[in-house]
């Protein structure tokens, strides 16, 4: 009895180990509950929306590019550092994050545009396909003009691909222009799909302004390649199918609690920026009503502005004034309407046609003075460029048109301002003066590729060495060969 | 089946002989410690012959001796051998005692089976409960620290409840668990912590060690004082049985259970501890120069880069000298804090050791425990108090236990354990979260006790030496909270059946359910007024249950009196459900309700994780006399949480054992009394944790930026993103390989030994989360990638200079030299990041040992000197300049050597432990700011000239001077642009006291201060709670 019970007993128990352990029972078990396995397009393109402001255009590149371009001055911790061009210039961690982020963005905007295109779960929804494609130009010409020659067929395929190639800045640049023109396609198409309203963050499903804004981008990526293949006619021609006022523009607004403003967050977090005394320099020149809008002191220290001098300040926090338009809720431009005309008035310069060039700076100063976070009238825009801006235009058009421009971007444009710089540059037109000393030997003519690849991919280690072809190489826009 | 048993025990028969002119002498062997009953497997000699046999399962033995013999030896390893005149006796029946001399000889090895250690084929270390308790440390990690060789044990930090990492022989994952197995009274109980130190109170992402909090391990449950012993299985070969959790390592410890009484009435113990504690190390600072900037007085600057002390009554702006306050100085804090007279007399504060005060730990504990001779029971409550050094940190701690056992009948038993404790810890803040930045760090010049730290009427407003998002610590100390509390339910219910089948077997089977249950509740605040802001509040916690259920059925037979047998057969199942909760709050409406509710912006999460392994294992084990020992496992696992089709595994192992000294020839030297051999292999596996590719919501959290400046839903707008962690579908298990060989020989009586060990592991298709190349769009994945290999050699030497009636003086030493190196990474795959800044950074990296500190090193020409900058227009010129991101230091040290000292007269005994782990490198972020600051003595003398050692990029030696009157801020310049590593070479000793003495080569801290429990924690310190020395005192009473 005793043993038939020992039996019966041990039966049950090796039946119960084994259905405890069936491979059902385990999937079952490791479900993930918490976690969605797919996603619909609309859910993932908002994210796209938000990173491409806050991380990809108004993140570190932007930053570095603030203090590179001396809209701001370094005066602590790394940002001193790339101020003095000591090590951060030239190491692979300073711009990680967002060569992270900015593929991550690449990676999620692809998905979208996989999604939506034919053999995809969404196929047909072109509407949402075209912002991807808009999206994707803009994430990818923001990476080449930083770093030149970039992964880019081979990126975004994660456990396939572990050590993407480097493709040309050439051929990345031509895909650009087809994924500007495939999207206008695909944003003229009928689709069955829903709007995507209150997903889309940045123009809440008005697909006519994410065309204004393809054309847009064309017209600045179109005069970014004036170097190599100059094509003012199509610049302005694009210009002229974008935004019309300020308010159609590609404007990220943050509002204040829940999106914070990037430069605000860098002063709250990190204090690390000074008042930049060449800026100063160049709105005093102009008796700019600007000067006495884009500055304050230090919080709770009294007294008159102090500017930190470019490249020589010192390291300290607390010493000297800071930006006055910081501020809380101050947008991310992925594309401004002052610079479609600062676009048209550079390109109607360039084909000699002075009056459409002067209109249009007129207007682009106008629209600067009038950004949330400046608060001045179109009245004291006007004044302004009748007095100082017309004077100096006329004596020397492009540098005006440029100083203007380079002005106007302060602070949320500087990445679109040191690209400017260096394509004049290259262009020999040298037309903004810089003051830190440091240039004569340092300036950062490109940015290093992030340590994320240079650990792990032997192609972006090789291609970064040391980082220090980043004082000697221009990209390849800019007449250099990578 | 009896009859192939019978025919069995017929052939094995054959095997005994019987010669003339004998007599039979017989008896029983039983033990004198209680529970432990007849003595199987004693060996009985004829002294001065060869003759001898051993006692069966019963304790019974039968022996043929010459007619003429006089005098039959007893021995058993572990008890005092015994010499027993034979006279006209035919019946001789012998209590056996334990031996007090040496090390105790019965370790408890896989589920709860005691072995003579001699019959072990592998490494296992075993510490008691005297010593345990014999520093009075309210730490179970610590309380182990240096009595283990082949671990390395590092407490994260001197604050109450902190967290402790545990490595047996080196790692084996990068990112993964590399913690060993706890296992209590034969249960698996959580000891790891849920959450990374610094991975923001997520419970799924890895920790990067650079903010928040230390997290506590579940270890910090155990109170030390509840603990009988603790045996720590170091090989895999050791751990084998326990499968696919055990590639680490486990550390068995039994309980007291009243079990080792002597029977008779209830023993009631009481016993009180006091433990004060003082910083360990004071940094040595400048006391030459003020607060400020390049020689200039600024009061709201983080630096004391300033001008000289006695000079600041000359400053225009603030000295007193022109503004008719002569010899004084004016410190616009003190304005802001309203005080009368903002004016002062310079002089100079140890802020640091102002700030500190004298720790204090109490622990009570009362018990009552009593043996029977139907069994035996211990109820017990424990009380732990203490406050930190470091203002507002402490920890309170409960801890109640009941166990019993009782027999039933002739073959059944019942028993059980339980366990609750209940911690509360109060914890500061460590590296980008500090608030001992400002005590480490403010100017001597700056009373940072005494000067206003708010202003009056407006409580949340501090007043500090400095700008910056960083709150003066007196104010932290108020109103900052890092807070965890853990209720916990640990133990089981038992039923053991024990069956003799005839003379020579015996079967023990075993029944054993347990549970682990515990909730943890983090809250994590800084008030409003933090960093000049609004404040952050993070509540967030685990909910985990864990059952185990747990059947063996040993077997055990004398073959003959030379060959036994021993097999076991087990299963066990253990199902974990956790569920995780989070709520976020910022931008409280005012001060002084640090509640949710209080907060404008809140968000919330939870989740829900269960995971499951099912285990099925056997051993069979022989035994040749006490010569041989041959001992075989093997286990297989099924988890849950590996891909459909790779969930199972099977783990083998094989161990064996050669007892050179029961060899005639050695047996009959007296002055050797054990000279053993092992051998062993083993394999053991660890699962990853795999799911599905998912979407999750971004998040905006790290980087420059506190708490979330983009926060989904957005204005009501949600969105997800692929998470940046993938997982690969064809994932298999990780393997260790291990072989390990050792040896130990006692002599004299085994009052000098020496055990050796070398064991080499092999990790293969290592499970971790692969970094991939940021462009592929992906972080990283999960996915089979590396190869480690580890050497280790461990020695144990003990000795006893002197043993007389009252007087015994002890010594013993462990000896640890373990070296990891990475093999390979994954394709393309250098090296991976585990912890860290910006730079440097704590890395795996190919080629080297593990883990290694990583960050941009200095340029140097092919003579390997360092390349200083001799471009004049440089800001760094005569400066070293950046290379290459390299590999600069190495974290793990060269050897550590334990050991300790024990002089007892009668019941008075003097204990002395000292560590000493040799090299090794550490970054301390707390060092490089001294010097950054201008605070170290270091940068005392700042009017000479000084010469960096290095070469120009001619080759020449560097002779670019720098410094001196004309270049006063060179030095400044200097160390805000060089960080450094620092070597560690420590030896701590206590005396009565715990860490009483520390000899280090890392200037200014105790090493042993970092930031947490993740992998790489030991190996960066950044504003971390420092070290203590404690001083303190036990009362016993036993009635």
């Amino acid at each position: 009895m005793k043993k038939k019970i020992s039996i019966i007993l041990f039966t049950a128990i090796l039946a119960l180990t084994f259905w405890s352990c069936s491979e059902s029972i385990m999937n079952e078990i490791n479900k993930d509950i918490n976690d969605p396995n797919d996603m619909t397009s609309k859910l993932i393109i908002t994210d796209a929306m938000t990173a491409s402001a806050f991380s990809v255009v108004g993140g570190d590149f932007n930053f570095y590019a603030s203090i590179y371009i001396e809209h701001n001055v370094g005066t602590f911790g790394q940002f001193y550092n790339a101020e003095i061009r000591s090590s951060e210039p030239t190491s692979a961690t300073t711009y990680n994050n967002t060569w992270d982020g900015v593929y991550a963005n690449l990676y999620s905007l692809k998905l979208v545009r996989e999604k939506c295109s034919e053999g995809g779960a969404e196929a047909g929804n072109y509407h949402t396909l075209g912002i991807a494609q808009i999206l994707t130009a803009l994430n990818l010409a923001i990476l080449t003009d930083v770093m030149g020659d970039v992964s880019w067929t081979e990126a975004l395929q994660p456990g396939v691909i572990f050590t993407p190639v480097l493709d040309s800045q050439q051929d990345i640049y031509s895909d650009i222009f087809s994924l500007l023109d495939d999207a206008i396609a695909n944003l003229d198409k009928e689709t069955i799909y829903l709007s995507l309203g209150n997903q889309d963050l940045i123009y809440g499903g008005v697909t006519d302004l994410w065309k204004k804004f393809a054309y847009g981008l064309k017209a600045r990526y179109t005069m970014r390649l004036s170097l190599k293949t100059p094509a003012y006619a199509d610049v302005i021609t694009f210009a002229n199918q974008s935004f019309t006022s300020a308010d159609e523009q590609a404007a990220f607004n943050y509002n204040g609690s829940t999106a914070l403003s990037p430069f605000y967050c860098m002063f709250r977090d990190r204090d690390y920026y000074g008042a930049s005394q060449s800026l100063h320099n160049k709105l005093v020149e102009r008796s700019d009503p600007r000067d006495a809008v884009f500055f304050t002191t230090y919080p709770n220290v009294g007294g008159s502005l102090v500017f930190a001098p470019n490249g020589t300040a010192n390291q300290v926090q607390g010493a000297y004034s800071i930006s006055a338009i910081s501020t809380i809720t101050a947008p991310t431009y992925l594309l401004s309407y002052h610079e479609i005309e600062f676009l048209k008035a550079e390109a109607y310069v360039r084909n000699n046609n002075l009056a459409l060039a002067d209109t249009a700076l007129r207007k682009a100063v106008t629209a600067a003075f009038q950004k949330v976070n400046i608060g001045l009238s179109a009245a004291e825009a006007v004044s302004y460029f009748n007095t100082t801006v017309r004077p100096r235009f006329t004596a020397n058009p492009l540098s005006e048109v440029m100083n203007q421009k380079y002005i106007a971007f302060f602070e949320e444009e500087a990445l679109e301002a040191y690209n400017d710089y260096r394509r004049l540059k290259a262009m020999g037109n040298n037309v903004i003066t810089l003051e830190n000393p440091k240039n004569a030997t340092q300036f950062p003519l490109r940015y290093t590729y992030g340590s994320e690849d240079v650990t792990t991919n032997v192609n972006v280690r090789t291609a970064y060495g040391d980082g220090t072809y980043v004082y000697t190489e221009n990209v390849w826009w800019a007449g250099g060969t990578r | 089946m009896r009859k192939i048993l019978l025919m069995l025990l017929f052939f094995c028969g054959f095997l005994l002989s019987a010669s003339a002119q004998q007599k039979i002498i017989s008896g029983t062997v039983t033990s004198s410690v209680q529970g432990e009953g007849a003595m199987p497997g004693v060996t009985i000699s004829v002294k001065g012959t060869t003759t001898g046999t051993t006692t069966d399962v019963n304790g019974k033995y039968s022996l043929a001796v010459p007619v003429n013999a006089t005098t039959l030896v007893f021995s058993y390893i572990g008890m005092k051998k015994q010499e027993v005149e034979i006279g006209n006796r035919s019946i001789i029946d012998i209590i056996m005692e334990p031996e007090v001399l040496g090390l105790d000889e019965v370790v408890v090895t896989a589920f709860g089976v005691s072995r003579e250690k001699k019959a072990i084929g592998y490494s296992v270390q075993d510490v008691k409960n005297d010593v345990i308790e014999r520093t009075g440390n309210s730490d179970l990690a610590g309380a182990m620290q240096g009595k283990i060789s082949g671990v390395d044990i590092k407490p994260s930090s001197g604050m109450p409840g902190a967290s402790s990492q545990i490595v047996i022989r080196g790692a084996r994952s990068f990112t993964g668990n590399n913690a060993p197995l706890y296992v209590v009274d034969g249960m698996p109980v959580a000891s790891n912590s849920d959450i990374q130190s610094g991975s923001g109170g997520s419970f799924s992402t890895a920790g990067n060690g650079v903010t928040g909090s230390d997290i506590s391990n579940r270890a910090v449950d155990i109170n030390p004082a509840d603990i009988e012993s603790i045996d720590v299985l170091k090989g895999q070969a050791a751990a084998a049985l326990y499968g696919i959790r055990a590639s680490n390592g486990v550390i068995v410890i039994t309980t007291k259970s009243g079990k080792n009484n002597a029977i008779g009435k209830p023993v009631v113990s009481i016993s009180h501890t006091s433990a004060f504690s003082r910083v360990s190390r004071t940094p040595d600072y400048q006391t030459t120069y003020a607060q400020g900037l390049y020689g200039v007085y600024v009061p709201n600057s983080s630096s004391s880069w300033g001008p000289k002390i006695v000079d600041l009554p000359d400053d225009p702006t603030y000295g007193g000298n022109s503004n008719g306050h002569p010899g004084e100085f004016y410190v616009p804090q003190l304005a802001l804090g309203q005080v009368a007279d903002a004016w002062v007399t310079p002089q100079v504060f140890n802020n640091w050791n102002r700030y500190f005060r004298t720790g204090y730990s109490a622990t009570n504990n009362v018990s009552v425990s009593q043996a029977t001779a139907e069994g035996n029971y211990i109820l017990s409550l424990s009380q732990t108090s203490q406050s930190g050094v470091a203002l507002a940190s402490g920890m309170d701690r409960w801890n109640g236990r009941a166990a019993a056992e009782r027999k039933l009948n002739k073959n059944f038993s019942t028993g059980f354990s339980a366990n609750f404790s209940r911690t509360d810890i109060d914890k500061l803040p460590t590296a980008n979260d500090a608030a001992l930045a400002g005590v480490l760090g403010a100017p001597v010049s700056y009373n940072l006790r005494d000067y206003p730290y708010y202003i009056p009427g407006d409580p949340y407003t501090d007043i500090y030496y400095r700008g910056g998002s960083w709150d003066n610590p007196y104010w932290a100390a108020e109103h900052t909270i890092f807070n965890e509390k853990t209720d916990r339910f640990f133990g089981n219910g038992f039923v053991n059946y024990t069956a003799k089948l005839g003379d020579k077997m015996k079967l023990k089977v075993r029944y054993q359910l347990g549970a682990d249950s515990y909730t943890t509740d983090f809250k994590d605040v800084f008030e409003y007024g933090h960093a000049g802001s609004t404040g952050i509040i993070d509540n967030y916690g685990i909910t985990s249950f864990t059952i185990n259920s747990l059947f063996t059925a040993n077997f055990d037979w004398n073959m003959t009196s030379n060959l036994t047998l021993n097999a076991m057969l087990g299963n066990e199942f253990d199902q974990g459900n956790q569920k995780t909760y989070s709520e976020h709050g910022e931008d409280f409406n005012f001060g002084g309700w640090a509640h949710i509710r209080n907060a404008n912006l809140v968000t919330a999460d939870e989740s829900f994780y269960k995971n499951r392994t099912v285990g099925t294992f056997g051993s069979l084990s022989l035994q040749w006399k006490s010569l041989i020992f041959l001992t075989g496992t093997g286990r297989y696992d099924v988890v849950s949480t590996m891909p459909a089709d790779n969930r199972s595994f099977f783990y083998p192992s094989v161990a064996f054992s050669f007892i050179f000294s029961e060899l005639n020839a050695i047996k009959n030297l007296d002055w050797i009394s054990l000279a053993k051999l092992r051998l062993s292999y083993a394999e053991v596996g660890q699962a990853g944790s795999y799911v599905q590719n998912y979407y999750t919501t971004p998040n905006y959290s790290g980087g420059w930026f506190n708490g979330f400046p983009i926060q989904y839903p957005m204005g009501g707008i949600s969105s997800y993103i692929p998470n940046n962690i993938q997982y690969d579908p064809n994932l298999v298990p990780q393997n260790t390989k291990s072989y390990e060989i050792g040896g130990e020989l006692k002599f004299f009586e085994n009052r000098l030994g020496i055990d050796y060990t070398f064991s080499r592991q092999n990790v293969v298709d290592q499970i971790f989360t692969v970094p991939l190349a940021g462009s592929t769009g992906i972080r990283s994945l999960l996915m089979n990638g590396g190869k480690v290999h580890t050497n280790s050699h461990e020695v144990i030497l003990y000795m006893t200079p002197l043993a007389m009636k009252n007087l015994q003086w002890d010594l013993n030493f462990n000896f640890s030299k373990i070296d990891n190196y990475v093999d390979a990474l994954a394709e393309g795959v250098e090296s991976i990041f585990i912890g860290g800044f910006t730079t440097p950074q704590v890395r795996a990296g190919i080629g080297s040992t593990y883990p290694v500190i990583y960050g941009v090193s200095f340029a140097r020409n092919e003579d390997g000197k360092i390349l200083v900058d001799d471009d004049p227009s440089s800001a760094n010129y005569g400066f070293p300049m950046a290379g290459e991101p390299a590999v600069i230091g190495k974290v793990s040290p060269d050897f550590i050597l334990g050991g300790g000292t024990t002089f007892a007269y009668k019941s008075l005994s003097l204990n002395a432990l000292f560590e000493w782990k040799e090299g090794g490198q550490m970054y301390s972020g707390s060092i490089g700011l001294l010097d950054f600051y201008g605070l170290s003595t270091r940068v005392e003398d700042r009017e000479s000239t000084f010469i960096y050692d290095g070469v120009k990029s001619d080759g020449t030696p560097n002779d670019i001077a720098r410094g001196g009157p004309s270049d006063p801020y060179a030095l400044e310049m200097l160390h805000q642009n060089v960080k450094k590593l620092f070597k560690k070479v420590d030896l701590g000793v206590s005396v009565f006291a715990r860490n009483l003495l520390i000899w280090t080569a890392l200037p200014n801290l105790d090493p042993e201060s970092s930031q947490g429990n993740t992998n790489m924690g030991g190996s960066f310190e950044r504003f971390t709670v420092p070290q203590t020395t404690s001083y303190g005192f036990t009362l016993d009473l036993t009635f």
